[in-house]
């Protein structure tokens, strides 16, 4: 198989298919390119999302504040579109120019798609300046509802065209079996070629992601705006937008990790050693930075929620539990960062006295990681609950026995997840496996339970005081800044995972890269090359925002509607 | 402001160093491409074991569950009492020979299982070329056994120039004679494309017949460079020059025939 790859190989070789960029090499130019037109791309998907959400709140909530939320949003966008597109042509130019072949061969499959793309992208673009400029235009009655409908078409392009780009992306990692070397791509179909293993879970993945991601980012941008504002208005109307960033990112996260596993089956699925070389091969160790990032964003988007219960009168009474569900998160946060097996030669095995701790090396296996994660995002979950009911006191009759249940709930539900965790030692992998839906499904139904009970206590309750927005230390926006940092940094380590399984192959066990970077590069290359993607995007980003602060410069309006809590 | 901003940025380049250090300072594991190895007919058992051992710390990736002793059974060391893999591989299927074993454990892992652990080993032959697959059974042979692989179990690389290949060569795709199964096998359609298949780098074979004698089409074949098509002049040279030593004279002159009948 592979010989007669290869010898197509050394054809296109021998005529300088392959060129090189000068100084940082065509592996880094197509890696930045690629990235950060990927930043930009997740921060257009996923703003639109809750921009159309934010929106459909002001219309049917009655709510001006949340109108003008999602306007704001949509503002950002717009300049982002363009940076977007720009940093696509340049990838695309790049990738034709510096490797030919690989252009050449998922053209020859994918062609019609990329016109699709195209044309999409196209409709994609005036949809969102119809949707920006029209906002003002259409602002009442059924004009607003038509407005929206806008909103929503802008979201059904962008997906679109997110599905089409996912199937180049993912045929590279996951093509078809009965595709091979001699397969002429002209004659695969391209309905077989995007129909591939890991098409539908990546979608669903980058879906949540950009959501995440977006809200990370508007978090960023709000932090700016309440440290820079001038006005005490201005700096309530900042902290409510940081707030619902922060809300939207972390409760996207929540979710991510289950369509994560579902990513990881799919590609075990399609090939064992795939799935070995991204969990235990030369990429073990990410997943010890990835557990570290993890960590960061579950201490900083709570802490940030814990000091916000400063400016909410009536929260002192949940304070004391603030350093209990720290413990819970730290040590969380230590078992899943605890490396087991670790791909390591015969000279660091024997430094470290074997593949793991003879004591610690029990907390580095799925289970004891699984368990961990499960109980951070439950106590994660329970911070929000404080949060959302730290004004309030419930007058329904039966509010003393909601809460019990709902504190029955909690305790069901980590029971569960520490049940499976421990039980998980004794039983085989294959079952092992199994094990994490029930830990995530006992996770998820406390989540939707406790919240549809927390809703209907909610009802009438008398409130301790409104939340004074802007009562914020500075402190607790650097906190943002870090999240968002740290999701961007994030999404560039698993976007060189999800491509560097593929090792030294442009299409998995199809299509050898022959360049002199056919290697995959170590972590610290990696992490070096992602710093710079996440310094140069977040340096693009601070101008969009600065463009923006431009262009609302002295249009704030006050609001004397109180901001409700998202969820409410 | 520009106090603000500053602070901002401290944080944001803060966050961005100390991740890139921390991602510094662990092992750093780069995944090597496996090398290409043109195995001829005098390569010596020394020379397979050298060839082997790379592969087996290297690129093949058998380190990464081989040898921790949790995922896959140590084969460098003694494994439950009966020494390193050498040693043990003749005794674990009835009927094969230890040689026999190890190329079966490569490509088709699944066929026998040791106790003890999980199916999880992949078809090394997908990524794995077949002189790469024999390296490394001599390889692990070495490790307590004796090495009886020998060129003879090697097939010839269609990789390998014909200076550095001193196999006979058995023709392309098995010596089959099927002009179809030979264009495959030797990688035409990764340029030409006939009767639909096949990429657009050179010229269309569909109706070669009209435009080339049988004769000219045998020249193109055995000497690509000697007439190149008009509209092709730029791709002069990519042609491989190799076609006379790879393929049979039935293989030729099948294929000859073959497209000289396609007008």
């Amino acid at each position: 198989m592979t010989e007669n790859l290869s010898l197509i190989q050394a054809v296109a070789d021998s005529v300088s298919a392959y060129r090189d960029f000068p100084l940082i090499g065509s592996r880094a130019a197509v890696w930045i390119a690629a990235e950060i037109h990927l930043m930009f791309a997740a921060f257009v998907l996923g703003v639109p999302i809750f921009a159309v959400v934010a929106e459909a709140i002001g219309i049917f909530g009655k709510d001006p504040r949340y109108d003008r939320l999602s306007k704001e949003f949509t503002r950002l966008l717009l300049i982002a579109y363009s940076a977007t597109a720009i940093w696509g042509a340049v990838f695309v130019i790049l990738l034709s120019t510096l490797y030919q072949p690989l252009w050449a061969y998922l053209t020859a499959i994918f062609g019609p798609s990329m016109w699709l793309y195209v044309g999409i992208f196209f409709f994609e673009s005036f949809t969102l300046y119809l949707y920006y400029y029209g906002w003002d235009r259409w602002k009442y009655g059924r004009a607003k509802i038509v407005h929206w409908c806008l909103g929503i078409l802008l979201n059904i392009w962008g997906t679109i065209v997110m599905f089409i780009a996912d199937s180049w992306l993912t045929y590279m990692m996951t093509p078809p079996r009965d595709i091979t070397p001699q397969t002429a791509p002209a004659s695969i179909k391209i309905w077989h070629a995007i129909l591939n293993h890991t098409w539908m879970p990546i979608n669903i993945h980058r879906l949540i992601g950009n959501v995440v991601f977006g809200g990370a980012i508007v978090g960023a941008y709000a932090s700016y705006r309440f440290l820079a504002a001038r006005t005490d208005e201005e700096r309530a109307h900042y902290d409510w937008m940081g707030y619902v960033g922060n809300f939207i990112a972390m409760s996207a996260l929540i979710v991510l990790p289950f369509a994560g596993y579902w990513l990881g089956r799919e590609i075990y699925q399609y090939d064992q050693s795939l799935g070995i070389t991204m969990m235990g091969g030369f990429m073990s160790w990410l997943w010890v930075i990835q557990a570290f990032l993890i960590a960061v964003l579950f201490l900083a988007g709570n802490y940030y929620l814990w000091v916000g219960m400063g400016r909410i009168p009536g929260a002192e009474r949940y304070r004391p539990y603030t350093k209990w569900l720290l413990v819970v998160l730290v040590l969380g946060a230590l078992v899943w960062g605890t490396p087991h097996t670790m791909i390591a030669d015969s000279r660091e095995l024997a430094a470290m006295g074997g593949s793991h701790h003879p004591l610690l090396g029990a907390l580095g296996v799925m289970s004891a990681k699984n368990t961990a994660v499960n109980l951070m995002i439950l106590s994660t979950f329970l911070s929000f609950l404080l949060y959302r009911r730290a004004n309030i006191r419930q007058v329904v009759p039966w509010a003393k026995t909601g809460t019990r249940i709902q504190g029955a709930m909690f305790v069901i539900a980590a029971a569960i997840v520490l049940f499976f965790g421990i039980r998980g030692y004794f039983v085989e992998a294959i079952v092992r496996i199994g094990y994490s839906v029930y830990q995530v499904g006992a996770v998820l139904a406390c989540i939707v339970f406790v919240t549809i009970i927390d809703v209907l206590m909610a009802r009438g309750a008398q409130s301790l005081g409104a939340i004074q927005w802007g009562k914020m230390p500075p402190r607790s926006q650097y906190a943002l800044f870090v999240l968002a940092v740290t999701f961007t940094w994030l999404m560039g380590l698993m976007g060189f995972a999800r491509s560097g399984i593929r090792q030294h192959w442009h299409v998995y066990g199809v299509m050898l890269d022959t360049t002199p970077y056919a290697a995959t590069p170590a972590l610290g290359y990696a992490a070096i090359m992602i710093s710079t993607c996440v310094l140069i995007f977040l340096s693009l980003v601070g101008f969009i925002f600065w463009l923006g602060g431009l262009a609302e410069k002295s249009t704030f309006v006050p609001s004397t509607v109180e901001a409700p809590h998202v969820g409410h | 402001m520009w106090a603000i901003n500053l602070r901002i940025f401290g944080v944001v380049l803060g966050t961005l160093a100390l991740y890139t250090l921390i991602a510094n300072k662990i092992p750093q594991v780069q995944s090597e491409v496996p090398r290409a190895l043109s195995l001829g007919a005098n390569v010596t058992p020394e020379q397979l074991v050298a060839a082997g051992d790379q592969l087996f710390h290297g690129a093949g990736g058998c380190t990464t569950c081989h040898g921790l002793g949790t995922r896959a059974p140590n084969l460098l060391t003694d494994e439950k009492g009966q020494g390193p893999i050498g040693a043990r591989c003749g005794k674990r299927e009835p009927g094969k020979d230890c040689k026999a074993y190890l190329y079966e454990s490569l490509t088709n892992p699944r066929a026998y299982v040791v106790a003890g652990y999980e199916p999880i080993m992949p078809d090394m032959g997908r990524t794995l070329s077949p002189q790469q697959l024999w390296a490394l059974v001599a390889f692990l042979e070495s490790n307590g056994g004796t090495v009886d692989v020998s060129a003879s179990d090697i097939p010839s690389s269609t990789t390998s120039t014909p200076s550095t290949s001193a196999t006979p060569s058995a023709g392309i795709a098995g010596g089959s004679t099927d002009p179809m199964t030979i264009i495959r096998g030797a990688g035409c359609t990764g340029c030409h494309k006939i009767n639909g298949e096949g990429g657009a780098i050179g010229p269309d074979l569909t109706h070669v017949g009209s435009r080339l004698s049988a004769n000219l089409i045998r020249e193109s074949i055995l000497t690509p460079d000697a007439k190149v098509a008009k509209g092709y002049e730029k791709f002069k040279g990519i042609m491989p020059k190799v076609f006379g030593n790879q393929l049979t004279g039935a293989q030729l002159e099948a294929l000859v025939q073959f497209l000289a009948a396609h007008k």
